[in-house]
């Protein structure tokens, strides 16, 4: 229990003690968002592996006449355990990054807020509780979309709150109807609406699904995403690859397993053409972000289709295509991370955000280029990277659900991938080696390297070893199959 | 373990061949002779029956499994030898090629992937070193990094990736109707859903044969072993592509060898003789026409592909009696690997002298390099299909099975005994062309530099006495390696077979007229320069492949504007109506003169009224949602 509240308090105390210390005094920031992040990294691993050994956390108190509740479960787990430790990574990426920039103070005061409200979405235990996280997650990334403070930052700020606003209220609307209906929210192992009946629990659904598929970015609600881009890096990659689109993809799941059901799921009409909608966004989104030339906006759009793979995963209701679903949080954030943390480094070194003249750039960033074309290989479900094992569970579960065809997208969608980065790796290396410049050293450099190698590394691992990572996606689909 | 040493044996090469900086060993030419020493010793007794396997027992979804059979070990022995050879060429060739350690990296990388497919002992472990393969072989064809060799690289990644994910779902597929795991070397798989099987059946076919070369699915391949540094090339056309032979035969074990075929599957045998005899005639049709050595030879790479394909598919289609077909195919497989990478090399050592591979600028080159000739000669002799070397030997057993399945009757089979006699007059033609362009004619005008090391014939020689030993002796291969492979794969046992295979008059009269008509049919296609005609090229596949691609970026496109399009009209519409409700709100706090009556504006009398109605319909229609009660509860 103190290791689930240690977890959510570091990343507050971290922000306050951040806004407390002088603009100016860059190394004690440092020392204190480390301290944080790392605190927050330990204590969360303690709570996760607490909850995969079968251990029931629960924390309930009353507060303005509703009850909440913290309880996580092995989804919630796995989750906070990609959480924390890619903030980790984030934040020495940041380091270097952000090194010299201005507004720090805001820039890490928000980034330690948001990373506790995230561990707060993970670990909710109610409706309520994970309504409240998820607004606050809204809240407390605005500062850190908005960084820049120009007038394409604000606009997109500004999108994005709308859009999670409106996704928000369809939810409030759905959680009470919810509670109306079973008079209790909390998340155990009987689905909440479990014995419920009526075609209007189509609509709830509906109601669910479009308020937790704007942060996940379902097709058409994504259009918050591509704009977001305007944010640092470190963020695009921490926020909006990983943490905020995976609170909505997070929300979606426990819907789909602990709000109605398994069971209840198959007997609704529109649970049939989930996996179809999910579809179409898997393939719709990389078709598009094939055709963008701004590096972080084609990586905006393939998050939009990515996404989907992990909602395809959990909508077949199918143990495999949940283990897939898993599989799918775990390798895909590692990969997506180390990408947009390469085009962090393309653009700060070599100046160039364009797709289209980033030719030969690979003879100067030559490790950099190497982690992009891991990560892109990764990206079309090749075999020594984790994807495939994501991607092959997925199928499995897409065939093993009686449709065929949802295999068929996900191979469609590989080879769509394939176009989208492989080019973008070969063209890299066009011309000759001679009269480039390396730049790759600098200790600012450095701090974006390691990091972007170290994650590159482990998706190698993962996918020359899934059975790293398999105990923990068997706790989740155990607990609720 | 012995497996495991396999694989692992180059990765440890390529560890030291990365922090070796005074190069004081030849740390690759040393890893290839004791990978070649310990798979002839260690893979021995798998030939007198019995597998070798080794699983790693990693916990988890996925344990790598190894195992030997005598298939395997045929294709191992193979790889060895090739890679040795190659090692010994290699250091003396890419001096002039430039990045020789990258090169010779990227060699030992491959190597261990290749040992890796052809031990692997489930179809998983399979597809993770085939991608491996994929992966680490794309640097040799884009070694060059000009754009020439960009494209080719595009076209080679490109086909392997759809390849390499074809198989994925056919391993999905498989095990949705089959069960998992799927051991490969333990005879056939029976369906559960013989649908869902035939599907996965297909999609291996596909997966495989684009590795392999089949048409229509070899586009890429001319481009690629042609624009490859030569001893990349002949690693590329002497072993990778038997990969997807290799792939093809595993393909035949789960459907079943040595048994007719059931009504799920059999269309299989006949798809995939159809689809070899089609790789024959396309490849050799377009060899003829090569003015560029390298190009030629990788054309040819596709034809002699098609052998081997033919011969799967007749062993196939034959059932209990097609032994001969799939041993045939097993044989060409060794002997093409021989012949065609000898001639790589040669065309290589050409190469560094002249800086040329074009044939019809070479010309006369017998004198300086008479070993160099000599030993392309026997490999040409070799693919011609003389008797007396290798090529003769598995294109015998090849065409008796070609020949026993056409004693059926079937008129399309005929057809394709006929086709495989014409294939070879086109062999014999073209590579007396490349003979004849090469080092007979009149001398060349090019610089040509002095012979500067025997190494480089070394290699070649050691490639050209295999062949001369199994050229001379035809029936050892088959019985001593041949026959266990085809028995361990399913086949009943098999008689051994007899040198009268080869040595009788019907077939030495059959290639000796063979080799005479072709010999004709390159100096009549020399002399009318028919073998400078340029297909149009809406004829080529690549032509072909242009036009699709061009209809699909444009679906693609269009697709997408359409999409953004409703989207945007969406989008409108709905800030159209948030305008009405705010309006209608503003028109509520402060009324308009006309509407001052009742407060109420029209616009925000009608929007009320729809809710109320969408509120009075939902009630109706779900009598469990009683909005009332909701409300009431709150």
């Amino acid at each position: 229990m103190i290791n689930l509240i240690l977890a959510l308090l570091s990343g507050v105390v971290g922000a306050l003690l951040t806004a407390l210390i002088p603009a100016k005094n860059d190394r004690l920031r440092t020392t204190v968002v480390f301290a944080a992040l790392a605190s927050a990294l330990i204590f969360s691993w303690r709570t996760a592996l607490l909850v995969f050994a079968g251990a029931e956390l629960e924390l309930t108190f009353g507060l303005a006449g509703l009850t909440w509740r913290l309880a996580p479960d092995p989804l919630g787990a796995m989750f906070v355990l990609i959480a924390s430790t890619l903030w980790l990574v984030a934040g020495l990426y940041s380091a270097g990054y952000m090194a010299g920039k201005r507004n720090l103070k805001s820039y890490y005061s928000f980034f330690l807020l948001a990373n506790s409200i995230t561990l707060g979405v993970a670990c909710a235990g109610n409706l309520v509780a994970l309504y409240l996280f998820y607004e606050l997650l809204t809240l407390s990334t605005y500062p850190l979309v908005i960084h820049e403070r120009s007038a394409e930052a604000v606009k997109a700020g500004a999108k994005y709150i709308i859009y999670s606003l409106s996704g928000a209220g369809a939810l409030l609307a759905a959680i009470v109807i919810t509670h109306a209906l079973t008079g209790h929210s909390d998340f155990t192992s009987v689905p909440v609406l479990a014995g419920q009946t009526g075609k209007g629990l189509n609509w709830l659904l509906a109601l669910f699904i479009a308020g937790f598929g704007v942060k996940a970015a379902i097709m058409p609600l994504h259009r918050w995403l591509p704009e977001a881009m305007v944010a640092p890096t470190p963020i695009s990659a921490l926020l909006h690859a990983v943490a905020v689109v995976y609170s909505g993809v997070y929300g979606i799941i426990r819907v789909v397993y602990t709000v109605f059901g398994p069971e209840l799921m198959s007997s609704l009409t529109f649970a049939k053409a989930l996996p179809w909608i999910a579809s179409f966004t898997i393939l719709v989104g990389v078709m598009i972000a094939t055709r963008q030339d701004v590096l972080k906006k084609r990586l905006a759009y393939h998050t939009i289709s990515q996404l989907s793979y992990i909602l395809l995963g959990a909508f077949t209701l199918q143990p495999l295509g949940l283990s897939g679903a898993m599989l799918h949080m775990i390798s895909y954030s590692l990969l997506k991370v180390t990408l947009f943390f390469c085009a962090g480094i393309i653009a700060e070194q070599t100046g160039e955000t364009v797709v289209s003249r980033m030719g030969g750039v690979g003879w100067s960033l030559p490790k950099t280029m190497a982690a992009f074309g891991v990560a892109s290989l990764g990206m079309v479900g090749m075999l020594p990277l984790n994807t495939f094992w994501s991607k092959y569970y997925l199928m499995r579960g897409g065939v093993a659900s009686g449709s065929w065809p949802l295999a068929l997208v996900l191979i469609t969608s590989g080879i769509i991938n394939a176009v989208c980065f492989i080019p973008t790796v070969v063209a890299a290396f066009k011309g000759e080696s001679q009269g480039r410049v390396h730049l790759e050293s600098g200790s600012s450099v450095s701090l974006m390297l390691v990091p972007t190698v170290l994650l590159a590394g482990i998706s190698l691992l993962i996918g020359l070893w899934p059975g790293l990572v398999w105990d923990g996606v068997q706790a989740v689909v155990n607990s609720f199959f | 373990m012995l497996l495991l040493l396999l694989v692992l044996l180059p990765l440890v090469g390529a560890l030291a061949l990365l922090f070796d900086k005074k190069r004081a060993w030849n740390i690759p030419l040393l890893t290839c002779s004791l990978v070649l020493a310990l798979a002839i010793f260690g893979l021995k007794p798998v030939f007198g029956g019995g597998t070798i396997s080794y699983t790693l027992n990693l916990p988890g979804p996925f344990a790598p499994v190894l195992q030997a059979d005598p298939l395997t070990a045929i294709f191992v022995i193979l790889a060895a030898l090739l890679w040795f050879a190659v090692a010994i060429y290699a250091p003396k060739y890419m001096v002039h090629e430039g990045k020789v350690k990258f090169f010779e990296l990227v060699t030992l990388l491959t190597y261990s992937a290749v040992l890796g497919v052809f031990l692997a002992g489930d179809l998983v472990t399979m597809l993770l070193f085939f991608e491996l393969m994929t992966i680490t072989s794309f640097f040799w064809v884009v070694h060059r990094w000009n754009r020439e060799a960009i494209r080719a690289g595009y076209f080679y990644l490109f086909f392997s990736i759809i390849g390499g994910l074809l198989i994925a779902l056919a391993i999905v597929f498989l095990g949705a109707s089959a069960g998992l795991p799927l051991p490969l070397g333990a005879g056939r798989l029976t369906p559960s859903n013989p649908t869902l099987f035939a599907w996965a059946i297909g999609l291996l076919l596909a997966g495989f044969g684009i590795k392999g070369g089949m048409a229509p699915l070899h586009v890429w391949l001319p481009h690629a072993h042609s624009n490859a540094p030569t001893p990349g090339s002949a690693l590329l056309s002497g072993l990778l592509i038997k990969v997807g032979a290799y792939g093809l035969i595993r393909v035949g074990e789960l459907a079943g060898w040595g048994i007719t075929l059931g009504a799920g599957t059999a269309w299989l045998s006949t798809t995939i003789t159809l689809l070899g005899v089609l790789t024959m005639l396309i490849g050799v049709a377009a060899a003829l026409l090569q003015g560029d050595g390298k190009r030629l030879l990788a054309y040819h790479s596709v034809s002699q592909m098609g052998y081997i394909i033919l011969g799967i598919g007749v062993g196939l289609y034959l059932g209990p009696d097609g032994g001969l077909g799939l041993v045939g195919s097993v044989y060409h497989i060794v002997n093409h690997a021989l012949f065609k990478a000898t001639l790589f090399l040669g065309v290589g050592v050409i190469y560094i002298h002249t800086k040329e591979t074009d044939l019809y600028k070479l010309g006369g080159l017998w004198r300086r390099f008479p070993v160099t000739a000599a030993l392309m000669f026997l490999a040409a002799l070799g693919i011609a299909g003389a008797p007396g070397l290798n090529g003769y030997a598995s294109k015998t057993v090849l065409h008796h099975a070609v020949s026993a399945a056409a004693a059926s009757g079937e008129t399309w089979l005929i057809w394709v005994e006929r086709l495989f006699n014409l294939v070879g007059i086109g062999t014999a033609a073209s590579f007396a062309k490349l003979f004849y362009l090469i080092f007979l004619g009149k001398p060349t005008e090019l610089e040509v530099a002095e012979n500067e090391s025997p190494r480089l014939q070394i290699a070649m020689g050691v490639l050209a006495a295999v062949m001369l030993t199994i050229g001379l002796a035809p029936q050892l291969f088959p019985n001593v390696l041949g026959l266990p492979a085809a028995e361990s794969l399913g086949f009943a046992k098999l008689e051994p077979i007899p040198g009268s295979l080869f040595w009788n008059f019907t077939d030495l009269k059959g290639i000796a007229i063979t080799l005479a008509l072709g010999i004709g049919v390159c100096w009549a296609g020399l002399k009318s320069g028919a073998f400078h005609w340029h297909p149009p090229l809406w004829l080529s596949l690549e032509g072909l492949g242009g036009k699709v691609y061009l209809a699909v970026a444009f679906l693609w496109t269009k697709g997408i504007a359409l999409y953004h399009s409703l989207t945007k009209g969406l989008g409108r519409a709905g800030r159209f109506l948030a305008g009405k409700v705010s309006a209608a709100y503003s028109d509520l706090v402060n009324p308009k003169d006309g509407a001052a009556l009742t407060g109420i504006s029209a616009t925000a009398a009608l929007l009320i009224l729809t809710l109320l109605a969408l509120i009075a319909w939902y009630t109706m229609i779900n009598p469990v949602f009683n909005v009332v009660k909701i409300v009431l509860q709150w």
